[in-house]
């Protein structure tokens, strides 16, 4: 059971804007979540209750559908998300080997995050850069054609630059 | 709304516009199984159990979320529909952990409820207790006293400290029972006016004539022996049943209506054909009445006896003439039974020799241990390898010392003798007690197994002639403990019913889902507050060792009622209106060879007046459903996608839980143990 | 000279903005150079792509695999109007044949013109069929247009348009919708948010024909979570085309209405199934719901809807300029017009293929595709993602349409199609898909969401070397049954994986279970070991290996432990001596 009744004190005004635009739309939730999401990088249990209660659902409600989808997280990333391609020309083409070299190397697998909160690896469906497979996209930036020595260096020349800073 | 009529399974059933096919097959009195369906809330169709097939329609469909339609054909039994439910029951099981039965009434070979009555002697009810158990046995002051108990075995309360004393609680309320005013008695079904003989008046016997009775058969018994008990009364010492007990037991059986011949020697003075055709059925239940040989030189010689021959001489009131020195052979209870009469019939030495040592022995411990208190002297570890004469009669036994060796069949080390290494052993008397064999004789007509034992169906007890069946010692694989018989009478009274009605139903061993015991269960138990078992209270050894009155004296009231409450209550409380056991048991199935990763499961106390236990949710919704559509409430939700997906009430919040309405209108929707209603 | 360009998603993934970065800011005030962008033009193998046009349209060169270290030399060529300074460049006629071998409609203006703006797609006749539609056609006259052209769903089912199109227009009701699925979800196909990156406006105007045809008012265009290039240029598409009158009230003038909106998924392969997309819509769970009632009768907000692919709607406009009997002489009896392909995996020539029905594979995968890569063996064709199957080799000459795909126990899908060589483990293949469809099942129906788990479960006991005989028939009776029982698409089609492979890979089933993996891919059941003699102690193989799993001294022979190995190979390709062997 993962607990989810840790205190977080998340600034909900700045949830504002799209409640205002959106609590009254019916059908409206998951647009209102992904904008949450965006402005938390993640889905904070009390945006989930404020959510409900602005909305006029309950959080059962709420939480159901921000765990039905796997856009959405109950739990903050690391620095870098390493969004890891799962289609079907990445497997074929080798992506178990990625994944399993991401593993090794920072020790997390799928959702987890490391301790030092800099990597969470994340596995997704098909990016649909079937030609560049296997393929990993790190903060928005796309890696294609990985081999377990180029996934490596790229891992740790992240690592490093984060060290000199 | 207008009428329309359809065809289920060739029959013509009325219904309305918009009603869904499950709602018009119910109401038209046909039985389609379901489990995520309620009329309370909107169509659902999660559990795949109600399919049916529909004339002109290639896919199955589902009969709970379709509107059904006037003319249409419908069969709900096809090998299609049958398949889809056996592969969905199989999965749904294969994710559900959980005890549907306590481990207890598992183990015990009668299926005794043990939960059951061990919770109405807590709640200090020992008449509803009696009830529950004689359910299953008809004799529990006897079996209770006598009763090596494999119930405890299996007892998850040992992982907290020991096991519940089930079988001292069980004679408990059958004292108190019998002692009382008006002792249960269950009532009997009107009078079919079929007869059935049972040869044989013990355990097995006495069981299947109390069950024959009880529905509405004319039942007589035919026992060899003057009176009626068998094994019971005749293999097993007055102080540890005392005789007075049994007779009780008996009388409320004879008391039914059961006729009982004693003297009745087939073969003899009655032909078993003759018997056979003077009544609609048979069972032959006549036991394991001869003592297995030592297999040594010199077990001819007088002075060497049989275990069971010397118990039953004992038992008519003879006083064999045993001398000052016993030697008993063997290890299992009748040696315990014999070794311990042998001193209260004034022998000043008594031995057991035994092949092996304390741990390996079949006998009960704590026998063993009371034994050992009225001072029988144990040679572990040696074995008779010839019985010396002296006068003609038995004056010594050579033993051979052994040794153990390596594991045989049984997981048992095996002894092994050690070369030219003897003892010697002056006796006046030799009793074997390594074993009991069956004797047929008068009952030449049925088939045998391959070694001499009357071979009885494992499902319907029937023998190889008509109308004949057979239980217990006789049977199969021989000699074993009186819950055994019992358990096999039984359910063989059962199938003998439905012989007599003119459709002989097999019983079938009903599907259940047993917990795997795990560490992390065991652990969880270990957490438990502690609260030693009860011990029986006894007469001190110097002073029952030189009579036969019984050597127990009875749990205390008190004490009883405490010993009850230890029940952790393993099995669940919905097992009686469990629609998904019911499901489960409406064609074979064999959830293991699926078996695969489950939930990982909690218990817990989610709302105010509801626990929930994660382990058996079906995810059939309904509770959710009941809680958003019913009670208006939806504080209950899904969370999560796909196999991972659970029902969580929210967070264990306060401010949450404070908002459910206490209906508890989700737990009575649960087709499942999944929630419970706290009191 | 006009220097444009391919901008998709997987452009910019191999580096096309870089591109496009490195060749702005060479470009001075005194070049005669502007700069643009496309889409998609579909030969993703050989991205980023950089077209070189001359003034008056006409394209002069087709530069590919461009990187941005080549943009001075691309200027000057430009500048100097001679191109023998990038020959190496420019677009082998082999490879040119990867599109001359094609007939596009879907993709007709992909890669073509600048998505970005209305005018573009005006130039190429755009919003032309509207205007026709509201001139001259009934909306039932629409819907007889698109019954004659034969056009099927080409999201995967392959329902005929019209009949849909019709049911919708015949429900009851004031307020209808339609919407366009854009969740495309199948791993391995990207066709759809090809057309909407690349050609926004044909996507727009289908709709605006489908809209009228139902009596629609509000249109909405579901697009997956992991499209944000889609959404953004869809959303731009639809500002211009309001700003133009093909969106909002009274269209062109015709008294027609008709709203766009786009909803953005959040990550749920079963939203492709259209009652699961519906219940998304509302912004619930993305559970799927029992049919009947049917969305044309029942759907959206309780209301009558309609749902079509991306695809689907991108041909409607060319079938109402060009007519329904036009498109209908393409294809086979059963399956009309062209399909788009997403054509990927170990093959030569990656991409998407638009094709009329009634080609071969093997015409796709050899002559368009160019044959398998790294000159292996064909083993197999994987069609329809997740709820399809996998073709052998002694199928290739299958046509393709719905009937004929179908017979093989594959589907046409929404057009993906993998292609796999003989290292390509065809159990770890069905594996592969139902670990996708269990992760992806809703979790609503038993069969489906216990199923597909313990389907996946069997399949990985094999592929670890844990196999037990009779495990191929339990696959089947638990592949046959979910199929027959499970609630929606989803669950129905998730054991096609597993059938297709049992059906024509039995032997490598069994092969497992016997303890061997024929493609050498299962790790369980391969190793590498260093050959002592061999091994010259180069310290190649430490290298690479990312485990660190390999030891010995220099020059003195490595070796490697077992235990950490995680059998990448990185140390078989790295050895120059052979010593490294897989076994």
């Amino acid at each position: 059971m993962d607990c989810t009744c840790q205190t977080v004190n998340s600034d909900l005004s700045l949830l504002e804007p799209v409640l205002r635009e959106y609590a009254e739309v019916p059908g409206s939730l998951i647009t209102i979540l992904q904008h949450a999401q965006e402005t938390y990088g993640y889905l904070p249990i009390d945006v989930i209750y404020h959510v409900a209660a602005r909305t006029g659902s309950t959080p059962a409600k709420v939480l159901g559908v921000a765990t039905f989808y796997t856009q959405f997280r109950l739990k903050p990333v690391g620095k870098y998300l390493i969004m890891l391609c799962q289609g079907t020309a990445c497997h074929v083409n080798g992506s178990q080997k990625i994944e399993k070299t991401i593993q090794e190397e920072l020790g997390i697998s799928d959702g987890e995050t490391t301790p030092d909160g800099l990597f969470t690896l994340k596995n997704v469906a098909c990016l649909g850069c079937c030609s560049l497979s296997p393929v990993m996209m790190i903060n928005g930036e796309t890696y294609g054609t990985l081999t377990p020595s180029k996934t490596l260096e790229i891992l740790r020349g992240l690592k490093k630059e984060v060290e000199k800073a | 709304m207008s009428e329309i009529t359809l065809t289920i399974n060739g029959k013509t059933c009325a219904g309305h516009q918009g009603d869904s096919i499950l709602h018009i097959a119910q109401a038209n009195g046909i039985t389609i199984p379901n489990l995520c369906a309620h009329e309370a809330v909107a169509r659902y169709g999660a559990c795949g159990m109600c399919v049916v097939e529909v004339a002109g329609n290639p896919k199955l469909v589902r009969s709970c979320s379709i509107d059904a339609a006037d003319g249409m054909v419908i069969q709900t039994n096809t090998a299609r529909t049958l398949q889809a439910r056996k592969i969905a029951m199989e999965l749904l099981m294969s994710d559900h952990e959980g005890d549907c039965v306590a481990p207890c009434s598992l183990s015990c070979p009668a299926g005794t409820d043990c939960q059951g009555y061990v919770k109405q002697i807590a709640l200090g009810d020992d008449r509803k207790a009696v009830e529950i158990i004689k359910q299953k046995l008809p004799l529990p002051a006897s079996i209770g006293r006598v009763c090596p108990h494999p119930c405890e075995k299996d007892c998850r309360r040992q992982y907290a400290e020991q096991a519940v004393s089930i079988a001292m609680l069980k004679q408990f309320a059958a004292d108190n029972d019998l002692a009382s005013a008006e002792p249960y008695r269950a009532a009997l079904a009107a009078p079919t006016g079929k007869t059935v003989g049972v040869i044989g008046g013990g355990p097995g016997g006495l069981t299947a004539a109390y069950f024959l009775a009880l529905a509405g058969h004319s039942v007589t018994i035919y026992d060899a022996m003057p009176k009626m008990g068998g094994m019971l009364r005749y293999g097993i010492p007055e102080y540890r049943l005392p005789k007075k007990v049994l007779d009780s037991e008996i009388a409320a059986i004879a008391a039914m209506g059961v006729t009982m011949k004693n003297d009745v020697k087939i073969g003899k003075d009655v032909a078993f054909d003759d018997l056979r055709k003077a009544h609609d059925a048979t069972l032959v239940a006549i036991g394991a009445w001869k003592s297995s040989a030592i297999g040594c030189v010199g077990e001819e010689l007088p002075g060497v006896l049989g275990g069971i021959d010397f118990l039953r001489a004992v038992a008519l009131g003879g006083k064999p003439d045993i001398g000052k020195r016993v030697a008993v052979v063997g290890g299992g209870n009748t040696a315990m039974d014999a070794c311990r009469t042998a001193v209260r019939l004034g022998a000043e030495e008594v031995y057991v020799v035994y092949r092996r040592t304390r741990n390996e022995m079949p006998a009960e411990d704590v026998e063993i241990t009371e034994a050992m208190e009225e001072g029988v002297t144990f040679k572990f570890l040696t074995n008779p390898a010839e019985i010396i004469g002296k006068d003609g009669r038995a004056a010594a036994v050579k033993l051979q010392v052994m040794e153990l060796g390596e594991p045989d069949a049984s997981g048992r080390r095996s002894p092994v003798p050690v070369k030219d290494k003897f003892e010697y052993l002056d006796v006046d008397t030799v009793i074997g007690a390594i074993g009991q064999k069956v004797s047929p004789i008068g009952f030449e007509e049925i088939a045998l197994n391959s070694r001499g034992i009357i071979a009885a169906d494992e499902h319907t007890y029937r023998t190889s002639l008509e109308g004949v069946f057979a239980v217990g010692d006789a049977t199969n694989k021989g000699a074993s403990i009186a819950i055994e018989a019992i358990g096999e009478a039984n359910r063989a009274a059962g199938v003998i019913d439905s012989y007599l009605k003119g459709a002989m139903a097999a019983f079938a061993e009903p599907f259940v889902s047993e917990r795997a015991v795990t560490d992390a269960v065991k652990a969880m138990i270990a957490e438990k507050p502690k609260a030693a078992r009860a011990t029986m209270p006894q007469r001190a050894p110097e002073a029952r060792k030189h009579d036969f009155a019984e050597i127990n004296l009875g749990l205390a009231e008190e004490v009883a009622r405490a010993e009850a409450k230890r029940c952790l209550e393993c099995g669940c409380h919905d097992y009686h209106d469990c629609k998904l056991i019911e499901c489960a048991n409406l064609q074979e199935i064999h959830p293991e060879r699926v078996a695969g990763e489950k939930h990982e499961g909690y218990v817990e106390q989610a709302l105010g007046c509801i626990e929930r236990n994660q382990n058996k949710c079906i995810l059939c919704n309904l509770c959710v459903r009941t809680c958003d559509e019913v009670a208006g409430k939806a504080i209950l939700g899904l969370v999560g996608r796909g196999f991972k997906t659970v029902i969580r009430p929210e967070f264990h919040d306060p401010a949450v839980i404070a908002d459910c309405a206490n209906c508890h209108k989700c737990a009575d929707a649960c087709p499942t143990g999944a929630l419970k209603i706290l009191k | 000279m006009k220097i444009v360009i391919g901008e998709g998603s997987c452009g910019i993934a191999a580096g096309a903005a870089k591109v496009y970065s490195a060749l702005q800011s060479r470009i001075t005030a005194q070049d005669e150079i502007t700069l643009g962008v496309t889409g998609c033009i579909g030969m993703c193998y050989l991205e980023p792509i950089v077209d070189l046009y001359y003034e008056d349209g006409k394209l002069a060169h087709r530069l590919v695999r461009v990187s941005p270290s080549d943009a001075d030399a691309i200027l000057d060529a430009v500048r100097a109007g001679d191109a023998s300074g990038i020959e190496k460049l420019i677009i082998t006629k082999a490879d040119e044949g990867f599109l001359s071998q094609q007939t596009r409609i879907v993709l007709r203006h992909c890669g073509v013109i600048d998505p970005t703006s209305i005018d573009a797609y005006l130039v190429e006749d755009g919003y032309k069929a509207v205007e026709k539609v509201f001139a001259t056609m009934t909306p039932e006259q629409v819907i007889e247009e698109i019954k004659v052209s034969g056009l099927a769903g080409r999201g995967g089912a392959g329902f005929p348009t019209w009949f849909k199109w019709n049911a919708a227009r015949s429900a009851k009701g004031e307020t209808k919708y339609l919407i366009c699925n854009a969740d495309e979800g199948d791993p391995g196909a990207f066709m759809d948010r090809a057309v909407i990156e690349s050609d926004p406006h044909s996507l727009i105007e289908g709709m605006l024909i489908g809209a009228y045809a139902i009596g629609a008012h509000e249109a909405v265009v579901y697009v997956r979570a992991e499209y944000p290039l889609a959404i953004v240029r869809l959303e731009e598409a639809f500002r211009q085309a309001r700003a133009r009158g093909y969106i909002g009230k009274n269209i062109l003038g015709s008294g027609f209405d008709c709203e766009f909106r786009i909803k953005a998924g959040a990550g749920a392969f079963v939203c492709g199934e259209e009652t699961a997309l519906i219940e998304s819509l509302e912004g619930k769970r993305g559970m799927p719901r029992l049919k009947p009632p049917f969305p044309a009768n029942c759907g959206y907000n309780q209301l009558p809807s309609n749902i079509n692919n991306v695809e689907t709607f991108a041909n409607v406009a060319w079938i109402i300029l060009n007519g329904g009997a036009a498109y209908a002489k393409m294809g086979t009896e059963n399956s009309k017009g062209t399909k788009v392909f997403a054509l990927t995996g170990k093959i030569n020539r990656g991409g998407l293929v638009e094709i009329p029905m009634g080609k071969t594979l093997r015409e796709v995968i050899f002559d368009i595709g160019g044959g398998i890569r790294d000159g292996k063996q064909f083993k197999a064709v994987q069609m329809g993602g997740p709820s399809g199957g996998c073709i052998p080799a002694s199928l290739l000459d299958t046509v393709i349409d719905y009937k004929a795909l179908g017979a093989t126990g594959a589907i046409m899908g929404s057009g993906g199609m993998v292609v796999m060589d003989e290292t390509t483990c065809m159990v770890g293949m069905a594996r592969f898909f139902l670990d996708f469809t269990t992760k992806e099942s809703c979790g609503k129906c038993v069969h489906c969401r216990l199923g597909t788990k313990r389907l996946f479960e069997i399949l990985t006991r094999i592929v670890e070397g844990e196999g037990k005989p009779g495990d191929i028939a339990l696959l089947e009776e638990l592949c046959t049954t979910v199929k027959d029982a499970a609630l929606c698409g989803l669950g129905q089609t998730a054991p096609n994986p597993v059938l297709t492979t049992i059906r024509y890979f039995r032997d490598e089933y069994e092969a497992h279970i016997a303890g061997r993996c024929p493609a050498g891919e299962c790790n369980a059941l391969v190793r590498y070991d260093i050959v002592e003699d061999k091994c010259k102690g180069c310290t190649a193989c430490v290298r690479v290996c990312p485990v660190k799993a390999i030891t010995g001294a220099i020059k003195q022979p490595h070796s490697i432990d077992q235990n950490l190995c995680i059998k990448c190979g990185s140390c078989l390709t790295a050895c120059k001596f052979d010593a490294v062997v897989k076994a």
